[in-house]
């Protein structure tokens, strides 16, 4: 190719946009609409959306401002994906699928308001339970207004990427344990709280770290959903893991969720591999024997002697040595 | 992507990775998959001094020792000069979730590697890194694995479920579209089998929060299977060996907790692949599922 001249190779398919439809009050359920659109290369679904609403329907509704990703209200599924209408394209979609065809529905999770439009009202309300502002930490602010509050780069960097989070709900869209359970705080409103608890200028960290207790933080699936569908790549639920971390490290342990924690961290330190058949009293206490006798029960029926000694995997010496180096190091940085 | 190395036999060869699921009670797995993979002419080599991937869980204590453990497990796979293999979806993650922050993170992987270097180890991350489901679609592929049907399974109707640890997030793998993969379905397609597109199909059995929260698990375990039922189908099969344990296992609890007391087969994979390549159910040793596989095969 001749340097300085750029020929993209332009296409153009004829597709059929599957829209879901919705007015409540008037509708007695969600129907689909089909529209027929010239797809070009570099299209995206807001102008998709657009072109349909200027040209085919002006009664389609759909949410969107900035055409930037960066106001976050465009967020609606294609093909069941949560993204920002503004910045993904339709074409590569159209070919992945290789149907010919794409469907658009609002966001999962949330009431739908009409057609694409949901309510965030839920997700507002569960952040507001978070305290997502900082509560001054008087070791940390200093008194004069002149003077600078400052922090290392280091300090920075464990909160920094989650500043990007511009609230546009895919994360909340896309969410496994929301689905089945509509209390859970959600992916957007723990990566929220842990971006003030991490925070040096911070002091309300406590108090944080029992509302996400309180709103579920135990009950993400690590289907890791949320981090394929971030279009700022926070990954929440690896925040979500972190979450867990601080609150453990600020003792609140009594949960089966810590205990199942601190119990893989020993027997994998131990053994080189997790005491499974012991995991059910180490979780759930002395309720768990039932599980552990059923559990026998069954090997027994199979001609398997059940064993409650873990099976040892041959790289336990090995593991044990990671964790004590890494408790050394780990033990420096927080010195520092 | 590179080919596995070929051995004088023309068999492909791969450093096997156990976890937890094909070990101990559950040695069983490892048994089918290995008289499976002896079909289509795929040797495992266990990996010697593997340690268990901590299945994400550790990192809520500490991400060093997650990341150092996992780059420890593919050092050994690298020494055998052979592709990494596991079956376990979950390892899968969190090892190639491994492999991708030491590859992005220079002073991660040096750290990581004088972690290692203290007990003689070098991690290099150039291993490969694959799953049953590539093994089977990609490397064998299905040209391969359709002349070893002797048993086809034509008219049985099939719920396909990958589980949500090879599609998540989008770079975990790199073998096919994460949006779209079609893996399962094709293999399922090469057995005979016909597969249906039911609405649960994409969601998460809850395998992994049912211990923190069993009674979301069971909720969401429930959900998937309900979906798969509406659609009539005789069984449902998964890539993943904990989403079947879950399926399979905690099925009855599920079901009763939702109070939708019906009984829908669920398969692993491999099973499924044996039994249409002329294995009997007693090699599947199908007589160890919670819910009876009583489907005309």
């Amino acid at each position: 190719m001749t340097p300085g001249k750029i020929t993209p190779k332009r296409e153009r398919l004829l597709a059929n946009i599957r829209v879901q439809r919705f007015m409540p009050g008037q509708d007695a359920s969600p129907y689909f609409d089909n529209f027929k659109l010239n797809v070009e290369t570099g299209m995206t679904v807001l102008a998709a959306l657009r072109k349909i609403k200027d040209e085919q329907d002006s009664t389609l509704t759909f949410r969107a401002f900035c055409r930037s990703a960066i106001c976050g209200s465009c967020t609606v599924r294609v093909n069941g994906n949560s993204v920002l209408a503004c910045s993904t394209q339709l074409l590569p979609i159209l070919k992945d699928f290789g149907k010919g065809s794409v469907t658009i529905t609002p966001m999962a999770n949330l009431p739908v308001l009409r057609d694409l439009v949901v309510d965030i009202d839920p997700i507002i309300d569960k952040l507001a339970k978070m305290h997502p502002y900082l509560i001054e930490n008087p070791e940390r602010i200093p008194e004069a207004l002149e003077q600078e509050s400052l922090m290392s780069q280091d300090e920075l960097n464990r909160f920094d990427h989650l500043t990007d989070c511009i609230l546009c709900g895919a994360c909340y869209s896309a969410c496994s344990s929301l689905k089945a359970d509509a209390s859970y705080a959600g992916p957007v409103t723990i990566a929220k709280a842990y971006r003030f608890s991490i925070d040096v200028r911070d002091d309300f960290r406590g108090i944080r770290d029992q509302a996400a207790i309180d709103q579920g933080l135990w009950s993400c699936v690590q289907c890791r959903r949320c981090i394929k569908v971030c279009p700022k790549d926070t990954r929440p639920a690896d925040t979500v893991r972190r979450a867990r971390k601080l609150t453990m490290e600020d003792g609140i342990r009594d949960t089966p969720g810590s205990r199942r924690a601190k119990a893989y961290v020993a027997d994998i330190e131990r053994f080189g591999q997790v005491n499974k058949p012991m995991l059910p009293v180490v979780v759930f206490g002395t309720k768990g024997w039932d599980a552990i006798e059923s559990a026998e029960a069954a090997l027994t029926k199979h001609g398997i002697e059940p064993t409650r000694r873990v099976c040892t995997l041959p790289g336990q010496d090995g593991a044990a040595k990671i964790f004590e180096r890494v408790r050394q190091i780990e033990e420096e940085e927080d010195k520092q | 992507m590179t080919q596995p190395p070929d051995n004088e036999n023309g068999r492909r060869r791969y450093a096997f990775y156990s976890g937890c699921c094909f070990q101990g009670a559950d040695a069983r797995f490892f048994d089918i998959l290995q008289q499976v993979f002896d079909k289509v002419d795929v040797s495992l080599e266990l990996i010697a001094d593997a340690v268990c991937c901590g299945a994400g869980v550790i990192e809520e204590r500490s991400e060093l020792a997650s990341l150092a453990i996992n780059a420890r497990n593919m050092a050994c796979a690298e020494r055998m000069g052979l592709p990494f293999f596991t079956p376990c979806s979950t390892c899968f993650n969190v090892i190639a979730n491994c492999k991708k922050r030491l590859a992005e993170d220079a002073r991660l992987f040096d750290q990581v590697n004088a972690i290692l270097a203290e007990d003689g180890i070098q991690y290099s991350g150039e291993v490969e890194l694959t799953h049953t489901l590539y093994i089977l679609a990609h490397d064998v592929g299905l040209t391969k694995l359709g002349e070893r049907v002797t048993h086809p399974l034509h008219g049985l109707r099939v719920a396909s479920f990958y589980g949500c640890h090879t599609r998540n997030p989008a770079d975990i793998q790199e073998y096919e579209s994460s949006h779209n993969p079609t893996s399962l379905e094709d293999i399922l397609q090469v057995l005979g089998a016909e597969c249906l597109d039911y609405e649960s199909r994409n969601n998460c059995c809850g395998y992994h929060v049912a211990w923190p929260n069993p009674d979301l698990s069971k909720t969401m375990t429930g959900v998937v299977l309900e979906g798969a039922q509406k659609q009539e189908v005789d069984l449902m099969v998964t890539s993943c060996p904990l989403c079947f344990k879950n399926l399979d296992g905690v099925q009855p609890k599920a079901l009763a907790a939702a109070g939708k007391p019906f009984q829908l087969p669920v398969l692993y994979l491999p099973e499924l692949v044996g039994l249409a390549c002329g294995m009997s159910p007693e090699d599947m040793k199908l007589d160890f599922h919670t819910v009876p596989v009583n489907v005309r095969l």
